[in-house]
């Protein structure tokens, strides 16, 4: 089998050293970089540009973050957060992307084009946080009931017995 | 009133693949097979499916026997842990998490307890860690038994030889376990600090004595399948998992390291005293369904070999920091934390945001086999049906922890 992955740890820098690396990289993209211990770095990230950002990490070089974790929404009630969690195999480091959106119109590109694996993540934050994602390939949702209604890890959620038919 | 003749509208994931079939007749795609003419055939396969180990449900359109397209449905298991999670203290919330991957249930409780400990500062004690290391790798041990029984099973050669083996094994081990924590899996044994039950007197020579035994049985496991030529024939070559795959699926655990990718994150990310523990990592080289049944062999003599090492080392000491009554009222300061932990499938993770209350704000789970799942459809797609069961087989899929 050809090895296309590089060797995990390859790319041999410290944590600061990726979060500096980030921070020049991304310019103006990738806001209140910081460090968490031990080898995560958290940037915020402004949702216009969460397309190319995620195609320029995916082609990094020398720590290209090549995998996508997961990815978890948040509802922070003044709106709604959605949180890329990458892994990067030369780097051996983790980067959590926070991207806010609106909790009115709920609205982000995907990026199961640049990591297919986003696709049922991105299914699941539809399911359970009710966000839209631009341009994902089949945005079904995916633990619930295709007849469900509402979004139930939203904070304001309500049970109602309306809210699943045919339960 | 309907007549009983009459089916049920296709749901959305059945739809889809109509869909799909109708777009590539239009598009005049429809048998690659020369000279025959099949139709294709949308099957469910699942969710009571014997051959799916859980209630996973896969719409398979079929053409003769090769399967053109997978669709997996999921859900049929969902129990709304995360939402459980904003009505639940911290500590009320352990119990929850066993039930979530119910095959590797300690290494969940750990996965879980783990991040609550680090959003608290929570410093558990050293003989809890060593306590740890030994029930997760135990566990490790029988989920991989079940891995490999039911996988087994599905291949028509050995029929449920294996299983016999596995389970009049695995037993053993949950009666270790079952004397430390007393449950036979649903264990709640893990608390923020150290666990709850010191080892009972006697179980370390008991569990020596197992652990002494069971290089043996792994070997018997192994001479029952290694030199069967059909289980060799139907292992070797099919259903690859490129290491592009490994990167672009977030494919982790057992199934990333038959790729040849040392993704092991007793290693990559060390937590707890695995830096002191010798072990080997064990890595497959074709990434078929073969290496990763070996892997998971190889895997099970690395966890005899760990616990053998963590008996050795021991130490005297408390199970528990500070007093027992304290982890009750744990309300950690507000943050975020994730905590990825090697899982007998994979990266088993728990991001956790805290707002500072007594309850978690938002518990968000990153199943190992939800990730590794979603290859299904290219993993499939091409096989023969009967390949299809072997290789889903061999990824080792819990319906309890994809739909939580």
């Amino acid at each position: 089998m050809p090895h296309v992955l590089p060797k995990i740890g390859s790319a041999d820098l410290t944590i600061d050293e990726v979060a500096a690396r980030l921070a020049s990289e991304f310019g103006g993209d990738l806001v209140d970089v910081r460090v968490q211990e031990p080898d995560t770095v958290v940037a915020r990230l402004d949702r216009a540009d969460l397309k190319q950002v995620a195609r320029r990490l995916r082609e990094l070089p020398e720590i290209a973050y090549e995998m996508l974790n997961f990815v978890a929404a948040v509802d922070w009630l003044t709106h709604l957060e959605s949180v890329y969690h990458l892994y990067s195999f030369a780097g051996n480091t983790y980067l959590e992307l926070h991207v806010e959106v609106p909790r009115v119109e709920p609205e982000l590109e995907t990026v199961s084009d640049v990591w297919p694996s986003a696709e049922w993540h991105e299914r699941e934050a539809w399911d359970m946080m009710g966000i839209r994602f631009h341009g994902h390939p089949d945005l079904r949702r995916i633990l619930l009931k295709d007849d469900f209604v509402g979004h139930p890890l939203r904070k304001d959620y309500v049970d109602l017995v309306e809210n699943h038919p045919n339960a | 009133m309907p007549s009983r003749f009459e089916t049920e509208a296709p749901d959305a994931a059945m739809q889809l693949a109509l869909d799909r079939v109708r777009a590539s007749e239009e598009a005049g795609r429809g048998s690659d097979m020369q000279g025959l003419g099949f139709n294709q055939v949308v099957v469910n396969m699942g969710p009571q499916h014997p051959s799916t180990h859980g209630v996973l449900r896969l719409v398979v359109t079929l053409d003769g026997e090769l399967v053109k397209d997978v669709i997996p449905v999921i859900g049929y298991l969902h129990r709304c842990k995360e939402k459980l999670a904003e009505k639940r203290t911290y500590y009320q919330y352990i119990p929850i998490v066993d039930r979530t991957e119910y095959l590797a249930s300690m290494n969940c409780e750990w996965g879980y307890v783990m991040t609550v400990e680090k959003l608290a500062g929570i410093q558990p004690t050293r003989r809890a860690e060593f306590i740890r290391v030994i029930m997760a790798e135990l566990m490790r041990i029988a989920s991989h038994q079940v891995a490999l029984g039911t996988f087994t099973a599905d291949l028509a050669p050995l029929g449920t030889a294996l299983v016999f083996y596995m389970f009049r094994d695995r037993e053993k081990i949950l009666d270790l376990l079952e004397e430390a924590s007393g449950a036979r899996m649903m264990f709640n044994y893990f608390r923020f600090g150290g666990v709850r039950y010191d080892l009972p007197d006697g179980w370390v020579e008991k569990c020596r004595e197992l652990m002494a035994r069971m290089p043996r049985l792994i070997d018997e496991y192994e001479s029952l399948v290694k030199d069967n030529a059909v289980f060799l024939q139907r292992c070797i070559g099919k259903g690859v998992i490129t290491q592009q795959d490994v990167a672009d699926y977030g494919i982790t655990g057992p199934n990333a390291r038959a790729s040849g990718v040392p993704l092991d994150l007793r290693r990559t990310r060390p937590y707890s005293v695995y830096p002191e523990l010798d072990f080997d990592v064990r890595l497959g080289e074709h990434g078929d369904v073969y290496d990763r049944y070996q892997v998971r062999m190889d895997e099970m003599r690395e966890s005899v070999r760990i616990v053998g090492q963590c008996l050795d080392m021991l130490p005297a000491g408390p199970v528990q920091a500070g007093t027992l009554r304290a982890p009750y009222v744990i309300a950690p300061p507000p943050g975020e934390c994730y905590i990825g932990q090697e899982n007998p499938r994979g990266e088993y993770g728990t991001y956790i945001v805290s707002d500072g209350s007594r309850y978690p704000y938002r518990l968000k789970y990153r199943d190992p086999c939800f990730c590794n799942l979603q290859i299904f459809p290219k993993l499939l797609r091409g096989n023969k049906i009967a390949d299809a069961v072997a290789i889903s087989g061999s990824m080792d899929m819990v319906l309890g922890g994809i739909d939580r």
